[in-house]
């Protein structure tokens, strides 16, 4: 059955083929292409290529660490004296897959045509539920007075550190070309956000799930919201300012 | 000394001047800002991309601009290519956001725009083809993403992991967006069967 309808689909597919790919096209207008050639070579420079992935994953890392060091160092670290040998594991094993994914994620995305730059930026955001269920499984909810009030103490806390991370990513990353600004953004926030709850994460000793959530999580979620709509905003701009 | 015979000689005059290494290493010259080099790839790029354009435009005018902002945005993020690797990728990747951009642009003003200047009707009509649709009528019925596809492919010539790298996908997907490209082209291809489902 299967083969009779390849026979039957055969011929049709060799006139398509043929067809699509024989198609001709009228030349390149040329007084377009001098007039590009003559833009191009006009504002020609001689450029560095871009450095390794290896080089923007250092420095990504660099910063990350540095930022959380002084967190930790200037707020002290009783969160992480007051978690359980086991919540340690699943806090921060995992965010340190987040980050090691993402930061992968938005080094590739700084070259056109790089592999894996959309996957792996899924695979962390699969990531990041996953650590959402852990959370869910190892701390437990408890009822508490002033919720609010401690949750937006630690939410500032926590983008107090992540503002910095995101401004000295954007001044490592701004040398790549995000063909995807919104995925950038999100990639890059999410980096800065994931600084932010690792310092809360070592620095808050309220193990109230609740409160982790709304005042922990929701850092990492604002600096990925605000990353798709500045760096959208940001490239936009610019591209407006160059091509006009 | 060795001195090359007469079968490699043959064999060096029998490779084709747009080889990948040879775009490359104009690229790589492009980087320098050897002037030489850059208008060398500007022409042997330029047809390929306006193509690409014009493939799934169907407008001269349109095709000649995105060609234009494609080598703007090529020119301003030229140093992120990184030597070594295939270009062909590279650009496509780009000129495929420009004919996004391009499209987004196009969308927010269609109801003031006048189509002006439209291709020429295709070249080859006769022959194999007399009983064919043209090309713009077939691909314009296929969904922007397989028609995308489809084009790298089958008109730029570039191969399954080169669209798969420029589209940012994985090779199973853009077969898969091929495949589907093919049923439907087929379906809108192949002559209805006379007497199908009436003659039991």
């Amino acid at each position: 059955m299967t083969n009779g309808k390849r026979t039957d689909t055969q011929p049709i597919d060799a006139k398509m083929d043929k067809m699509l790919s024989s198609r001709e096209f009228p030349p390149v207008p040329a007084d377009r292409l001098k007039r590009i050639e003559a833009a191009v070579v006009s504002d020609l420079k001689p450029v560095q290529p871009l450095a390794s992935d290896g080089a923007y994953l250092a420095g990504l890392a660099g910063i990350f660490v540095a930022v959380c060091v002084i967190g930790v160092y200037v707020l002290g670290q009783q969160g992480w004296r007051a978690l359980s040998e086991l919540q340690k594991v699943a806090v921060f094993l995992p965010l340190a897959a987040i980050t090691a994914v993402l930061a992968f994620s938005t080094v590739r995305q700084m070259r056109p045509a790089a592999k894996y730059a959309r996957s792996s930026a899924l695979v962390s955001g699969t990531l990041f539920i996953l650590l959402l269920i852990i959370m869910a499984a190892v701390f437990q909810p408890v009822q508490e007075t002033g919720f609010i009030r401690t949750g937006l103490t630690c939410f500032r806390t926590g983008m107090t550190y992540a503002i910095p991370a995101a401004f000295f990513f954007a001044l490592l990353l701004l040398r790549g070309a995000a063909l995807s600004p919104a995925l950038m953004g999100a990639t890059a926030g999410g980096l800065a956000g994931l600084v932010g709850l690792t310092v809360l994460e070592i620095q808050c000793p309220n193990l109230n799930l609740y409160h982790i959530v709304v005042g922990h999580v929701s850092v990492t979620l604002i600096c990925v919201l605000l990353g798709v709509v500045l760096s959208s905003a940001a490239i936009r701009n610019a591209g407006h300012r160059i091509i006009n | 000394m060795d001195q090359p015979s007469e079968l490699q000689l043959e064999a060096s005059r029998s490779i084709p001047d747009l080889s990948l290494t040879a775009i490359e290493q104009l690229m790589a010259g492009y980087q320098q800002a050897d002037a030489a080099a850059t208008s060398a790839l500007i022409e042997q790029l330029s047809p390929q991309l306006y193509r690409f354009f014009a493939a799934q435009q169907g407008n001269r005018d349109d095709a000649s601009d995105m060609l234009q902002d494609a080598w703007l945005r090529i020119h301003r993020v030229r140093h992120t290519y990184r030597p070594g690797e295939p270009l062909l990728p590279w650009v496509y990747a780009i000129a495929r956001c420009v004919r996004v951009d391009s499209y987004r642009k196009r969308r927010r003003i269609a109801v003031r725009e006048i189509v002006v200047e439209t291709l020429p009707e295709p070249a080859v009509a006769s022959g194999d083809f007399a009983d064919l649709p043209h090309f713009e009528q077939l691909v314009a019925d296929l969904p922007a993403s397989q028609r995308e596809v489809l084009t790298m492919l089958k008109v730029n010539g570039l191969s399954l992991e080169e669209v798969a790298r420029a589209t940012s996908s994985s090779v199973g997907s853009v077969k898969q967006k091929v495949h589907r490209a093919y049923e439907r082209l087929r379906s809108l291809l192949q002559p209805p069967r006379a007497g199908k489902g009436a003659g039991i």
